[in-house]
């Protein structure tokens, strides 16, 4: 269950190009605001520690995906893969925000990412035909063949 | 000028206003749009970070019906056009990935084939047979200062979202909404940290008091500079600004508050749209008073 597959999906061998300038976690608004790690010790765990110790610890998620650390890399690493890796392979663990959990079941739910309440008013009154509804069946058996029960019950 | 309306999940439910005044002002700009049974993009901020394999390939169903449609996927969200556009990268670039998305979309008898593009509602007005219909049709200006907030997800990372224009340091910086907002008469106005991110995605995914302590932060850089509108592309960032101040001001006591416009609305104004057809009677924070001093309500 817990086979980890992120190196599939990010070149191992760019966490090398990193000469530890802070340069993104200086960029890092969620930095500011909330205890997060950081891409800058995100790499320098994934090099020194391996990623066992970064996918098991929930502040992995304090972050905005604003890639603004990626765009301002000196080296183009590409954090924001790196990012997505990461997390894909903590949510396959369970650690994945209770947040998180409740938009993604929605979406597989109702193929939707928002919840719809008292919809045909709100549009009339701007003079909007009723929304068609979403194509729920085929997005349900696509998600079946992706894998997705593997994360997230639906 | 043809494309397929990709309206995504947040405007046709949450802010239908923007929908419809989008549709009125592309009517008269002579921008046709053609509604196809599309689904939730779906967000990079959540579906990719749980499971990659089933983003691409949601996304994949939607490219594939503006395919059969044989149409441009124009999307008025910053994070539906990340999606799309990345994954339309990804998919004609990435033969690996492209076959083994296939393998499960052609059980429901599609196929990405990779003949369309996306694109985003202010590169579409930006185009200039569309400035010049606008420059045309234009029925007064509109002369606030107005701070443009582009939305992280709508340029970055640069080399999915505009790969053709880098900069040396293979960087993008936007400029065309504010270039595009001089043209009906508006002075656009810098303001620090213009380019970071609004708050929501940290927001929505962990902490709502830390999302909006970044709104906090990039609204005081905002008054700092006597700004009196914003204008944004993402119905996300919208929320973000429009509903966080109310939030904020209740919970600092803090009065100033700017209007916050979504790109068309402007454009609708210059072009002699009025008040509640362009929706702006359901904002948080009311644009009214704004308009009326400068003889616009």
């Amino acid at each position: 269950m817990t086979t980890l597959r992120i190196w599939k999906h990010f070149p191992r061998e760019d966490l090398y190009e990193c000469y530890q300038c802070a340069r993104c976690t200086g960029s890092c608004p969620a930095m500011e605001v909330a205890p997060a790690i950081g891409p800058r010790e995100t790499i320098l765990k994934c090099l020194n520690l391996g990623h066992q110790d970064v996918v098991e610890d929930e502040r992995l998620w304090l972050c905005c995906t604003c890639n603004v650390c990626e765009d301002r890399c000196p080296q183009k690493i590409p954090i924001s893969d790196l990012l997505v890796a990461l997390r894909n392979s903590a949510a396959r663990r369970g650690n994945i925000p209770a947040r998180l959990v409740l938009a993604v079941e929605l979406l597989a739910k109702t193929g939707r990412s928002m919840i719809v309440h008292q919809l045909d008013e709100m549009r009339a009154h701007h003079g909007l035909a009723p929304l068609p509804p979403a194509p729920i069946e085929e997005i349900r058996e696509l998600l079946s063949k992706t894998g997705f029960r593997e994360v997230i019950e639906f | 000028m043809k494309y397929a309306l990709y309206l995504g999940c947040a405007i046709p439910i949450k802010y239908p206003g923007f929908e419809a005044t989008t549709r009125l002002v592309c009517e008269r700009l002579g921008i046709e749009l053609v509604d196809l049974p599309f689904a939730c993009c779906p967000p990079g901020t959540s579906m990719k970070m749980v499971h990659y394999d089933s983003w691409l390939v949601l996304a994949a169903r939607n490219l594939c019906v503006a395919e059969e449609a044989g149409l441009d996927v124009l999307t008025l969200c910053s994070g539906c056009v990340n999606t799309l556009k990345e994954a339309n990268t990804i998919l004609k670039k990435q033969d690996a990935r492209r076959r083994k998305v296939n393998r499960v979309l052609e059980d429901h008898g599609r196929h990405f084939a990779g003949t369309i593009e996306v694109t985003h509602i202010l590169d579409v007005l930006y185009q200039d047979a569309v400035v010049e219909k606008i420059v045309r049709k234009m029925e007064r200006e509109v002369p606030l200062r107005v701070g443009c907030h582009y939305g992280c997800h709508y340029f970055r990372p640069p080399k999915y979202m505009y790969p053709e224009e880098l900069s040396p340091s293979e960087s993008y910086v936007p400029v065309k909404m504010d270039h595009l907002l001089s043209i009906i008469g508006v002075e656009p106005t810098e303001y620090s940290r213009k380019f970071l991110c609004c708050g929501s995605p940290l927001g929505a995914n962990m902490d709502q008091d830390a999302g909006y302590a970044i709104t906090r932060q990039k609204l005081g850089h905002i008054h700092d500079r006597n700004i009196q509108a914003l204008s944004v592309i993402c119905p996300s960032c919208f929320e973000q600004f429009d509903m966080g101040q109310v939030v904020l001001s209740r919970k600092f006591k803090d009065n100033r508050k700017v209007p916050v416009f979504y790109l068309t609305q402007l454009i609708g104004l210059a072009l002699g749209m009025k008040y509640r057809e362009l929706g702006l009677d359901v904002h948080r924070v009311k644009s009214r008073k704004l308009l009326e001093e400068i003889g616009m309500a």
